[in-house]
């Protein structure tokens, strides 16, 4: 079935791809079926044990294998990422209008995003979860760039790929090290692990998770995403991709939690996201900026109770993905529709919508709350869960994590109030285009969903338990309670919510100057100068000439032979077999240093000769008739062709710089040495005398010939040499096509 | 092993790579001819010592110097010819065409580090 759903995404995708530009606006309709059937598949999943997987091996050698493996938790990500998708591409059907230009290419990338992410809370070996985690940061890049004729638009696109990409590049490095230590690659499979190499990995798995999920100091790429169309903000940067490092922060939770550098990093990561994405949601006047903002602050909430890992925490980070996913989503497609029928979302220019927007003020009234943490609703439950998982801790996390959840919840509330006032608040009446159904349904669905979970939290807590069983590594979990009675954090929620209400309708109607974009100055900055440096080295190393790169890749080369040093044994060294050999090495590198020196190329020519025959000798000497005559032979026709090409040319060789023929000489000795230490070294270690009694006995009797040579060359080996001949061949065609070429040339000259 | 032919060996790749590195289309040439045999010297003497041509019945099996290297030399030999013979076919067209035989430095490269070392506008390198 997972790879029924994977396939049938996929399907969709490509004749989306091929038929989107016809069907136009209604591909965003064909593109929520196979979300739906997700989510209903999902949905029928809920609760079910046990998991289902399916698993195909790709390298079985290399434990490479696209392994799914859908759990508890994996099933409410599922109705997440599927049912919110539904909603959303009806609400794109909306959001485009009849006569919006490439819906269909949005429709298709969308629908990518959308099986990508599936990919992602589906997957089980690591290596299936990093190219879904790849696909994710593509798909989003594709996406926030959709309107890609605005400079500002590319820019920001260009951010968030060049971010999470480079946190894809963390979390391999981190993965690599995590399945290392851990001896599986698979997630279900890891049970904790420590040491060194563990903590390293822990640390850019819990790094790289941020860079996702938008955490302080990687979140400006999220704000910037807002350049995006809003079904894409609510979808991908609120609902599902940047809960893909959540996710991972969770899953990895149970065998990483006990490296107190992942926990630290987490809560760093956490707490300062809390903070300082909530300051920048009070201080934003785009509404779409203050959702982000509030993203990075709920984002970083979500991290700090994944890290703290007792099962009361994981409880309420499960509690509070699922309401996030809810109230987030409907604020977002609430803010879309205003920005569509009023023209604008800033708020200075809003006010009055409570009036002319009703079902909108509702459902953003209802979702409101419940980021606010206010009961009726589902994430009073979450926040109430929250609090009592940092009053349930002790020593300075209990501080640290209480300080992270109380204050980053007064924040919460202060930053729902004044946008609720700023928005719906008195004041002038914005004028609006006429409504559209799809515009407004969805975002109402999800805002009520926020007031069902609270009915219906029985069932609901029997789903979420299981998960946040599984992601607090089997740990018995508490049950949500829909009133927690009297008790001490019920009353921190109180004191929450009259604080917050406070600040945030104090803050409502204030005006003020949006904060300057310091941080996304420098992402970008430091990303130009990364490019920059890459051009600076490219104009450096690239600079074509062909000796400097030969020199280079010579020194490089020599630098390998270094380690064999060692490996030479004296004792397998001997002067010579006959004295003969001395004068022909002699000899040979005679000839070879006078061709240095010769000054004109038919010397160069006659002195190249005379080095290979003297090599021809070397053979002789050696006990190798046939490769004495084959080199005589060869080293004719080199001489006649070196004449025939350079013959002509009388002019001495060319001198070159004094200090570059020192690089040059220095290089080329100590390539020689080189390769003395490498030969030198390798025969220390002889593996043993040739068969050479077997080899002739065979060669007489299966391979019909006296000469050894010859048989391995045309029986042994028989389909190296006839690879042989057709390299000759080819060679002999390529010379007589330049030299024809050259014929024709001269004819044209002439 | 064989010292004074490792010795040879050395001093061939030393001289080999020295020319190859000219920009004289002719030294590298014979460069590159020089590494060939200071390859093909290196695999029979890695091979083991000097002895009778491996031929049965010409010897006796135990003084016969080893045929395999031999084999693969022989390969070596060849294909090192034929890359010879098509660099000299190069090096005679490029003498056609441009009345010398000097490598000049690639244009192409030459033009891509003029390109990059002026900074662009960072939107540039992103395809709409």
């Amino acid at each position: 079935m997972i790879f029924g759903l994977l396939v049938l995404h996929v399907a969709v995708c490509v004749v989306l791809a091929c038929a989107g530009r016809r069907l136009g606006r209604s591909s965003l309709l064909v593109a929520a079926v196979p979300p739906a059937c997700s989510a209903l598949w999902g949905a029928s999943r809920l609760g079910a044990d046990p998991p289902a997987t399916a698993h195909v091996t790709w390298v079985s050698g290399l434990d490479l294998a696209m392994t799914f493996r859908v759990d508890a938790f994996a099933g409410i990500m599922t109705l997440i990422v599927s049912g919110i998708g539904v909603l959303v591409f009806v609400y794109a059907f909306g959001y485009f209008g009849p006569g919006a230009a490439h819906t269909g290419r949005f429709a298709t990338t969308l629908l990518a995003f959308s099986t990508s992410m599936l990919g992602l809370v589906w997957a089980d070996s690591v290596w299936t979860l990093f190219v879904f985690w790849e696909l994710t940061s593509v798909t989003s890049f594709l996406l926030v760039g959709h309107k890609s004729t605005d400079a500002e638009v590319l820019v920001a696109a260009r951010r968030a790929l060049i971010v999470t990409a480079a946190g894809g590049l963390v979390l391999l490095a981190g993965l690599l090290l995590v399945t290392g230590a851990a001896g599986t690659t698979l997630i279900s499979e890891l049970a904790p692990v420590d040491g060194t190499a563990a903590t390293v990995g822990a640390v850019l798995v819990m790094i790289a998770a941020a860079t996702k999920s938008a955490q302080v100091p990687f979140h400006p790429w999220l704000p910037g995403a807002m350049v995006a169309p809003t079904p894409v903000s609510a979808y991908l940067h609120a609902a599902t991709m940047v809960k893909a490092g959540v996710v991972l922060v969770a899953v990895a939770g149970p065998a990483l939690g006990s490296i107190s550098a992942w926990k630290g990093c987490g809560l760093a990561f956490g707490i300062a996201s809390i903070v300082w994405g909530a300051l920048g949601a009070l201080r934003h006047r785009d509404t779409k900026l203050i959702l982000a903002w509030g993203t990075v602050s709920q984002l970083g909430m979500l991290i700090t109770l994944f890290s703290v890992g007792t099962p009361t925490a994981v409880l309420a980070a499960v509690s509070l993905l699922v309401a996030h996913a809810l109230f987030k989503g409907a604020l977002f497609l609430i803010v879309g529709e205003i920005d569509v029928r009023a023209g604008t979302r800033h708020i200075d220019e809003l006010g009055g919508l409570a009036r002319s927007m009703p079902v909108a003020f509702a459902a953003a009234v209802l979702a409101g709350l419940s980021m606010a943490g206010a009961p009726p609703l589902f994430g009073f439950v979450a926040k109430e869960t929250a609090i009592q998982a940092a009053l349930g801790l002790d020593g300075p996390e209990a501080w640290i994590v209480g300080f992270g959840v109380i204050g980053g919840s007064v924040l919460t509330v202060a930053y729902t109030f004044r946008f609720l006032i700023a928005v719906f608040g008195p004041g002038p009446e914005t004028p609006l285009s006429p409504r559209r159904h799809a515009l407004s349904v969805p975002p109402a669905v999800l805002a009520v969903a926020g007031i069902a979970a609270f009915a219906v939290l029985g069932p609901l807590d029997a789903v979420l338990e299981p998960a946040a069983v599984r992601l607090s590594g089997g740990a018995p979990v508490d049950h949500l309670h829909r009133w927690p009675g009297l008790e001490p954090a019920l009353a921190i929620s109180a004191v929450v919510l009259v604080i917050g209400a406070i600040v945030g309708l104090a803050m409502g109607r204030r005006p003020g100057q949006a904060p300057a974009d310091y941080a996304g100055r420098w992402t970008d900055a430091s990303i130009d100068g990364t490019v920059a440096f890459g051009r600076a080295t490219v104009a450096r190393v690239q600079h074509g000439s062909l000796p400097v790169y030969l020199v280079t890749m010579a020194a490089v080369a020599t630098l390998a032979a270094t380690p064999f040093l060692a490996d030479i044994n004296l004792d397998h060294l001997v002067a010579w077999h006959t004295p003969l050999q001395g004068v022909l090495a002699a000899t040979v590198v005679g000839a070879a240093v006078a061709l240095c020196f010769v000054g004109t190329r038919l010397g160069a020519g006659l002195a190249l000769g005379a080095a290979g025959i003297t090599v021809a000798a070397v053979f002789v000497i050696h006990g190798a008739p046939d490769l004495a005559l084959t080199q005589l032979l060869v080293e004719a026709a080199i001489v006649v062709g070196f004449v025939l090409a350079f013959g002509h040319l009388s002019r001495s060789f060319p001198m070159t710089g004094l200090r570059w023929r020192a690089v040059r000489i220095t290089v080329a000795g100590l390539g020689g040495v080189a390769v003395v230490i490498g030969l030198g070294a390798a025969s220390g270690n002889p593996v043993g005398a040739p068969p050479l009694a077997e080899l002739a006995a065979a060669s007489v009797d299966e391979g019909g010939g006296s000469n050894i040579v010859n048989i391995i060359l045309t029986d042994i080996r028989g389909l190296d040499t006839l690879g042989e001949v057709l390299v000759l061949a080819t060679v002999a065609l390529g010379v007589q096509a330049l030299a024809r070429g050259l014929a024709s040339t001269e004819s044209s000259a002439s | 092993m064989n010292t004074a032919l490792l010795l040879a060996i050395g001093g061939l790749t030393a001289v080999g790579l020295y020319l190859l590195t000219s920009r004289s289309l002719s030294r590298i040439v014979i460069g590159y001819s020089l590494l060939g045999h200071a390859t093909v010297v290196a695999l029979i003497t890695a091979g083991g010592p000097a002895g009778w041509p491996p031929i049965a019945g010409g010897a006796a099996p135990e003084d016969m110097s080893n045929p395999l290297p031999q084999a693969l030399t022989l390969t070596a030999i060849v294909i090192s010819f034929g890359l010879t013979l098509f660099l000299l076919a190069l090096a005679r067209r490029q003498r056609t065409l441009s009345g010398d035989d000097l490598v000049e430095d690639d244009l192409e490269d030459r033009r891509i580090a003029a390109v990059e070392s002026t900074p662009t506008e960072p939107e540039d390198s992103i395809a709409p």
